[in-house]
């Protein structure tokens, strides 16, 4: 076993990994060095959001031909249904983006907009998949895991890839979208529930149990002296050395996690401006702030949830039912907090090495469902990114005149994927590991580096 | 000179004429054409065929309408075909005699290395008795081999572990992780499958009664048609249904779409990876979207192990105790089919029935139904108002929707109709009228349509599909085996149980090379932490190759004929073998010439599983339950919602069976535990022929802060009342005088349960020498 695949295998995870070591492992000179990626779940719109297409609004009401059979998820094709939000063009770019997000649009001049996305499933499960993962199947590592597998650490006292899900729940497929898969348990992510009674699992004994601070000081000095002890007689087992470091990492991760997740010290500037003071937002706005932080303590990997399940009533951006409403409410939430962070990470100096990506697992309709809701599109939706090596203000592809297709330059998750590994110094087609005899790669055996869209 | 010049031209013949020998006598048939897929112009194809070749004329089956091969000729395509071979498709070639500890020393040798000496009596017990049970032995079964001097006492403790339940317990524990065992669904609406567990138990109990190899391999394939007369072995099928399903693909998407299809390919995907992955170790999966890049497995090998399983979906499927009862629901639900063979097409004819005023009906419907769903529980007046008025829409459009389609259909179709429901409701009757029936999650086509998924009447058409996209549907595949080994008959009636038992019977034949190899490595891999041939479910191009070829082939062949498929004489053969005995102590000298330990001049060292250390833990503090099978323990809490919520920090330890072993774990797919997550526990939607060992922080935090950690502790200090006793349960000996001293000013500071809670994460208790 080479060095690093020990340190891969057994240091990785929280810290032991030589910063060197690590960034030696990259292809070429990387843009960025930590990713940001809100997944809305439930399929967010990109005919009420950045994929602007005026036909929507003349035809309102007409029915809708593409001028061919249309078979979606639940229903047949209704009319044309407009955007309720009114568009406007926003920064020197001039891009049009709807009122569903009035605080990202601020921010128009920093985004890439990729607009011709596909999916290779109109189903949430296998689709959120493709999107985490890069499959449509189980089993699979996230692309978090990838990163943190392809990179390690840059802060010891941290983990490498964290996800902060919905407060409201998980989304389909639940904890399984950023599983490690078959890598090494050392890239799991550690999921954080901010808000809840123990944000991260097990990093203190439960409460009003025997342990107290003195037991556990004592306790964990003379853990090491029993375990080196036994070391003595087996030193060439460099696992059981590797053991005992794992504590001394669980101790100082003790320390920092507490530190990262508490904001009061943060000035009320920043609070406002991640509205904190506004229960609609503050939810999101916490979690970005701490993401925030998490990303200038050296997190490589922070993913944020926008939705849980596709239950009832709505609470992902799954809106069959009564779109105006339903993602009125998801934007409305998190819309302010995404604009925030980007702008709070510019403020930092963060923003230039920081990849910040927007997706979701599919597109919806432009036709409506029913009389008020919009099915499935897996044909064309839009993703955006900003931040680290990305070229602002830009658009790529394009769907038809309906947003119902992508016509120009069609892509996949996968080349959102490419990008963003190239970005990282990452040459996508060599960042593999073997498993049941396939080298297998976050890209599968797909995918393309958009580098119009790369600075 | 001449003797030289004499063996060499012999050698050449024998390696070089081989081509020329198939060219003489082959090439009549099997030149461009390629019948069969053989070309013996074509080196490639003659390598990937080597296998088939030598089975066909070793048999006279060819040359067809010639002449046979003599002697001679055969034993030139023997060693001339057996050198082309991939190594893991090579005939076995067992030695006269042989034993694993000869073969072991044979290489060491080689190397000039020597074995170590045996382990000490306590190390071999504690050994012995993690690998066979996955528990730690107690103090007093340490101290009674301790002190038995008599010779036989190893082997009289390595029958009395395997004659214990616990061992099936042990090592079907293993078996769930190669075939990706869980009971959930995974994907999105994660439901439990309440009825997966009786094939856990069948795997246990099978272990128990060593169940001969083959008999295991084919109840697991077709034991529904195989073992017709034993109803008991139907859990078996289990094995069928062990992966992920799309619920919302299969349930929810409609008949006929792309995307339904594609749910379907992708859901026979897995179960054609998992039977080959499990039992022939090929990765026949990388066939899905062109031929195999490494291996000698065509596009078509692949659609072919599609077709296999064409007729079966994942869904509970009844059985029962009493073999009669049984004789009759089959035959019951076998008419059943028959009627609803009829019915079908009729009911499509319904369901497919469409015009433009039916289209503007059911729009009308769908989109009423989903907003009555969205409004829930009206929080307003006027809520409640709207949900009041699309409640009366549904129910005119509903009686105006029938009209419709009657007028469409017609009367005829709604007679007919009417009497084969009427059929299938009095064989429904007579099914009801039998003694309550155990159902197990399994491969079924028994099942009765749910939603949109409906059971195949008859086993689904499998297209070679280019690319591996539903879109691009080439020539209709009938079942078949892979190719490059000897083949047996596949029926090509529309009877899919008989595909799947001839499917069974190719794996669990005599001659097939693979699943001898690779279930003799299988067992190797979990007794030495390594197998001989180190990726056990993968023996292809991109796998390894075996560090002891011969002893390899020696005990494939000596556990299929002179074992007889006994995995527990296979399991006795090894850890009474002097190489398992050994020390795991390093020695510098060795460990220069074979650092990874490939050659086993010492045994591995390893750190417990996931399911071993709850285990250990459980035992240790005296708290482990032994209740053995029935349902599995739901060690979270549970929301049986849209999407079904999984909390295992809600988890009331107090539920009954909360200290059952680990294999009785309910296994969730979509949220894992997360204590067992962290000690490398595989996602149960992975196959999982081996386990990763990562020793993280994360994973210190879990066996030092875990609640059930926490409470074991308690318990173990409640239990040994003293710190001598404490450490001798948790490490089977006593403590050093320096330990004794260290631990006992530790107790009097903080108390017993926080030194138990220390030993608990001590390498000592966590890895076995």
């Amino acid at each position: 076993m080479t060095r690093r695949n020990f340190l891969w295998q057994y240091g990785g995870g929280l810290g032991g990994i030589a910063l060197a070591q690590m960034n030696a492992a990259t292809h070429h000179a990387p843009k960025a060095k930590r990713v940001v990626q809100f997944f809305m779940s439930g399929a967010a719109s990109q005919c009420d959001s950045f994929d602007y297409k005026p036909l929507l609004q003349k035809k309102a009401g007409e029915k809708w031909d593409p001028g061919e059979k249309v078979e979606l998820f639940q229903s047949n094709p209704g009319v044309v249904m407009p955007c309720p939000w009114e568009w406007r063009q926003h920064g020197q770019s001039g891009k049009w983006i709807s009122g569903l997000f009035p605080h990202v649009s601020t921010c128009a001049d920093d985004i890439a907009f990729v607009h011709s996305l596909l999916s290779k499933s109109n189903v949430h499960g296998p689709a959120t998949f493709l999107q985490s993962t890069g499959f449509i199947l189980p089993g699979f590592p996230s692309a978090g895991s990838w990163v943190s597998y392809a990179l390690g650490s840059m802060n010891e006292n941290l983990p490498v890839f964290v996800v902060l899900p919905d407060n409201r729940g998980v989304p389909p497929n639940g904890p399984a979208n950023w599983s490690s898969g078959f890598l090494p348990a050392a890239h799991q992510a550690t999921s954080i529930r901010i808000g809840s009674a123990n944000p991260i699992h097990d990093l203190f004994a439960p409460e009003g149990s025997f342990v107290t601070a003195s037991s556990e000081m004592d306790g964990l000095a003379l853990l090491e002296k029993v375990n080196r002890e036994h070391l003595a007689l087996r030193a060439e087992d460099s696992r059981l050395d590797a053991r005992i470091k794992s504590y001394e990492m669980a101790a100082r991760l003790q320390l920092s996690a507490p530190e990262v997740l508490r904001v009061d010290g943060e000035s009320d500037a920043t609070k406002k401006l991640y509205g904190l003071d506004d229960p609609l937002t503050e939810e999101m706005g916490r979690r970005c702030l701490v993401a925030r932080r998490l990303l200038e303590r050296g997190v490589r990997f922070v993913q944020l949830w926008s939705g849980a399940d596709n239950g009832f009533p709505r609470r992902n951006w799954d809106s069959h039912e009564h779109l105006a409403k339903d993602h009125w409410e998801m934007a409305v939430a998190i819309d302010k907090p995404i604009a925030a962070l980007m702008k709070d990470l510019k403020a930092r100096g963060l923003f230039d090495d920081t990849i910040v990506h927007w997706t979701t697992e599919f597109g919806r309709m432009p036709c409506s469902q029913g009389s008020k809701g919009r099915d499935h599109n897996p044909f064309g939706f839009t993703n955006w990114l900003a931040g680290g090596g990305i070229k602002g203000g830009t658009s790529y592809g394009a769907t038809d005149e309906w947003s119902y297709k992508a016509v120009d330059r069609p892509c996949y998750g996968y080349d959102v994927h490419a990008t963003m590994l190239h970005l990282l110094g990452i040459d996508h087609t060599r960042l593999t590991y073997r498993h049941n005899g396939i080298d297998r790669r976050l890209t599968d055996v797909h995918g393309n580096v958009l580098r119009e869209i790369v600075a | 000179m001449v003797r030289e010049l004499l063996l060499s031209t012999a050698a050449l013949f024998a390696q070089g004429d081989v081509n020329a020998l198939l060219r003489a006598r082959c090439a009549g048939c099997h030149g461009a054409a390629a019948p069969g897929g053989l070309n013996v112009h074509d080196a490639a194809s003659v390598e990937s065929n080597a296998a088939r070749i030598v089975e066909a004329v070793s048999a006279g089956r060819m040359p067809k309408g010639g002449r046979a091969l003599g002697a001679a000729e055969l034993a030139v395509v023997r060693d001339g075909l057996a050198t082309k071979m991939w190594w893991s498709l090579r005939p076995l070639q067992a030695a006269e005699k042989g034993s694993i500890d000869g073969f072991i020393r044979a290489e060491l040798a080689r190397k000039n290395l020597a074995p170590s000496p045996e382990a000490d009596r306590r190390t071999l017990l504690r050994r012995v008795s993690f690998d066979l049970h996955g528990l730690p032995p107690t103090p007093e079964e340490v101290r009674a081999f301790e002190n038995d001097r008599t010779p036989d006492a190893y082997a009289r403790v390595v029958d009395r572990l395997l004659a214990s339940p616990r061992y099936g317990e042990r090592w079907a524990r293993h078996w769930l992780d190669v075939v990706h065992y869980g009971e959930s669904h995974g994907y999105d609406k994660d439901k439990p499958r309440d009825n997966a567990w009786p094939y856990r138990d069948w795997v246990i109990n099978a272990l128990n009664s060593d169940m001969p190899y083959a008999r295991f391999v084919e109840q697991q394939l077709a034991a529904d048609v195989l073992h017709r007369d034993a109803p008991r072995a139907t859990p078996a099928l289990g094995f069928l249904a062990a992966g992920p399903w799309d619920f919302v693909g299969h349930q929810e998407l409609r008949e006929g779409t792309a995307d339904k299809m594609q749910t379907r390919l992708l859901d026979r995907d897995d179960i054609v990876a998992q039977t080959m992955s499990t039992f022939v170790s090929m990765t026949a999966h990388c066939a899905r979207c062109h031929n195999h890049k490494f291996d000698p497995i065509p596009q078509i090998d692949y659609y072919r192990l599609q077709a296999v399983f064409a007729g079966v979906d994942r869904a509970d499927r009844p059985y029962d105790d009493d073999a009669a009862v049984y004789a009759k629901r089959l035959s019951l639900l076998e008419r059943k089919r028959e009627a609803q063979r009829r019915l079908q097409p009729l009911l499509d004819k319904v369901e497919f029935a469409s015009s433009p005023a039916l289209i503007e009906v059911d729009d009308r419907i769908r989109d009423a139904r989903s907003l009555i769903t969205h409004i829930g529980e009206p929080k307003t007046p006027a809520d409640a108002a709207e949900k009041k008025t699309l409640q009366a829409r549904v129910e005119r459009d509903t009686v105006l929707r029938k009209q419709l389609i009657d007028a469409l259909v017609g009367e005829a179709t709604n007679a007919a109709i009417a009497e084969n429901q009427a059929e299938v409701k009095r064989i429904t009757g007579e099914i009801n009228a039998l003694p309550k029936p155990l159902h197990v999650y399994a491969g079924t086509s028994l099942f009765d349509r749910i939603g949109n998924f409906r059971p195949a009447l008859e086993p689904r058409p499998v297209h070679l599909l280019g690319r591996g996209s539903v879109s691009s549907p080439g020539d209709l595949v009938e079942a078949g085996a892979l190719s490059c080994l000897p083949s047996v008959r596949f029926e090509r009636a529309s009877d899919e149980g008989a595909r799947r038992a001839a499917l069974a019977r190719w794996i669990a034949a005599k001659d097939n090379v693979l699943t001898w190899r690779s279930i003799v490595n299988r067992v190797w891999h979990y007794h030495f932490g390594a197998g001989l041939v180190d990726t056990p479910s993968d023996f292809g191009r991109m796998g390894g190759k075996p560090s002891h070829p011969e002893l390899l082939d020696w005990l494939a062949v000596w556990f299929r004929d002179d074992a007889r498929g006994s995995l527990k004489q296979l399991h006795r053969a090894i850890v009474m073998s002097a190489a398992y005995r050994q020390s795991s102590a390093n020695r510098e000298d060795a460990a220069k010439i074979d650092a990874d330990n490939r050659l086993l001049w010492r045994m591995n060292r390893g750190r417990l599983d996931a399911e071993s250390v709850r285990d250990a833990v459980l035992q240790t503090s005296g708290k482990l339950d032994l209740t053995m099978g029935g349902p599995s323990v739901r060690m979270f809490w549970f929301k049986n919602d849209h999407s079904p919520i999984y909390d295992y920090a809600r988890f009331d330890p107090a539920t009954p069976g909360a200290n059952r072993r680990s294999i009785y774990r309910f296994i969730v797919r979509s949220v894992a535990d997360p204590f067992m997550d962290r000690l490398d526990c595989p996602d149960p939607s992975l196959l999982a022929p081996k386990r990763s060992t990562t020793l993280t922080a994360i994973q210190a935090l879990a066996l030092w802060n875990n609640p059930f950690m926490i409470r074991m502790s308690t318990e173990l200090a409640e239990r040994a009342k003293t710190v001598d006793a404490a450490v001798e349960l948790a490490w089977q000996r006593k403590p050093s005088n320096t330990e004794r001293v260290f631990f006992e000013h530790h107790v009097s500071k903080h108390g017993l349960a926080s030194l138990a809670r220390l030993l608990f994460n001590t390498n000592e208790f966590l890895f076995v020498d």
